[in-house]
């Protein structure tokens, strides 16, 4: 199994039709992974095995989801900035808050998924 | 002496269609001034016109029914061609927001967890005081029934009775569900959960207070005397309109209570 799962890695170039999500918007694929990527590390940590074939999951959302949706921002001010400029082109209310970001939701307890 | 050869109701000139638009104008310009300025003067003034409007608009329908028999029998069909239109219009309109109800929890979004209820929502208990409502609005459907068997057999004191039974329970229906709104563990702002329930749900109650006062307005009519055994459309109207009301709650507590949480 763990030989297949390198196979599959290392042949990997994007993510493959899953025809569990057979239509046009694809924000469920990309959720779906995401939440089975960081629930395979958890489930796989708590047993003490190695996480290596979760990394499938990781590599599909990393294929499929909006990076907007998903990283934290690299470079601080710069990024910032981007965001709040398009923040305010989205909307007329103030900009406090950055538009989500998964990851800091996880690291901030707010991650609205089950994981 | 000329009088009419046919049996239709050619209404005499009224003030009150006018009055109603212009308190239209003033309760929606109003709204406005409100959002903008600040100030309810505009728009109260238009709902005391439009409450003036219905009671004087409705009293003079009460006059040329009751009191000068205007309401031969297809006055009376048209009549109710015209509650039942204006029942299936609102029917429409409940539509509307079950539609928004089940497009946002059908297919429930990242945002919210991807789940339904939301992460960080406690749905209320359907079980509690939701399940009770639903019984208050059932008998109400009884009493109500129970009301107009006592009209139609010329039993007054039984249809007195009943009606008032039947208000009171749509009062108690109405304590109940302020009661919960002051208790419930979020609110209207409380992302598309909230909106969903506290719009489909205020809507119903505010509905309920109509249904209730209209059925008011038919028990002060029944003490007077004025329905008899074959004629007393005013209460089949708002009969009609009451069990509109209790099906609503049904479709409301089996969906968004029950199967939404």
């Amino acid at each position: 199994m763990a030989e297949d799962i390198q196979q599959k890695l290392e042949k990997y170039r994007t993510a493959p039709f899953d025809a569990r999500f057979p239509n046009q918007n694809q924000t469920r694929n990309c959720w779906q992974n995401y939440l089975d990527y960081y629930r395979c590390q958890k489930a796989l940590d708590a047993k003490g095995v190695d996480t290596a074939p979760c990394d499938w999951y990781k590599r599909v959302y990393k294929s499929l989801c909006p990076l907007s949706w998903v990283n934290i921002p690299s470079s601080p001010i710069s990024v910032s900035i981007r965001i709040v400029h398009e923040c305010h082109l989205l909307s007329t209310f103030p900009c406090v808050a950055q538009i989500e970001k998964w990851d800091t939701q996880r690291e901030d307890g707010t991650f609205p998924g089950k994981i | 002496m000329a009088h009419q050869a046919h049996a239709y109701h050619m209404v005499d000139p009224s003030p009150w269609p006018l009055t109603g638009a212009i308190a239209a104008l003033l309760m929606t310009s109003g709204l406005a001034v409100w959002f903008h300025f600040h100030s309810t003067t505009l728009m109260t003034l238009g709902l005391i016109l439009l409450l003036l409007t219905m009671h004087q608009w409705w009293r003079d329908i009460i006059r040329e029914g009751t009191f000068q028999g205007h309401h031969t029998p297809p006055v009376q069909k048209g009549l109710r061609y015209g509650m039942i239109l204006f029942i299936t219009s609102e029917v429409f309109f409940f539509l509307g927001f079950f539609w928004a109800f089940y497009h946002s929890s059908l297919a429930p979004t990242p945002e919210l967890g991807g789940c339904w209820p939301p992460t960080g929502i406690t749905p209320l208990d359907p079980f509690e005081v939701p399940l009770l409502n639903t019984a208050v609005l059932l008998a109400s459907g009884v009493t109500v029934t129970w009301t107009h068997h006592s009209i139609m057999e010329g039993e007054r004191k039984q249809a007195i009775q009943s009606l008032t039974l039947t208000i009171l329970l749509g009062l108690y229906f109405t304590a109940l569900q302020a009661m919960e709104y002051y208790e419930a563990p979020f609110t209207i702002a409380d992302g598309v959960y909230g909106s969903t329930f506290f719009v489909a749900t205020g809507f119903h109650g505010l509905h309920v207070i109509i249904g209730s006062t209209f059925l008011a307005v038919c028990l002060l009519r029944q003490i007077q005397y004025h329905f008899t055994s074959e004629h007393h459309f005013g209460f089949e109207a708002a009969a009609w309109y009451w069990h509109f009301v209790d099906v609503v709650w049904l479709f409301l507590y089996v969906s968004i209570y029950w199967w939404g949480s």
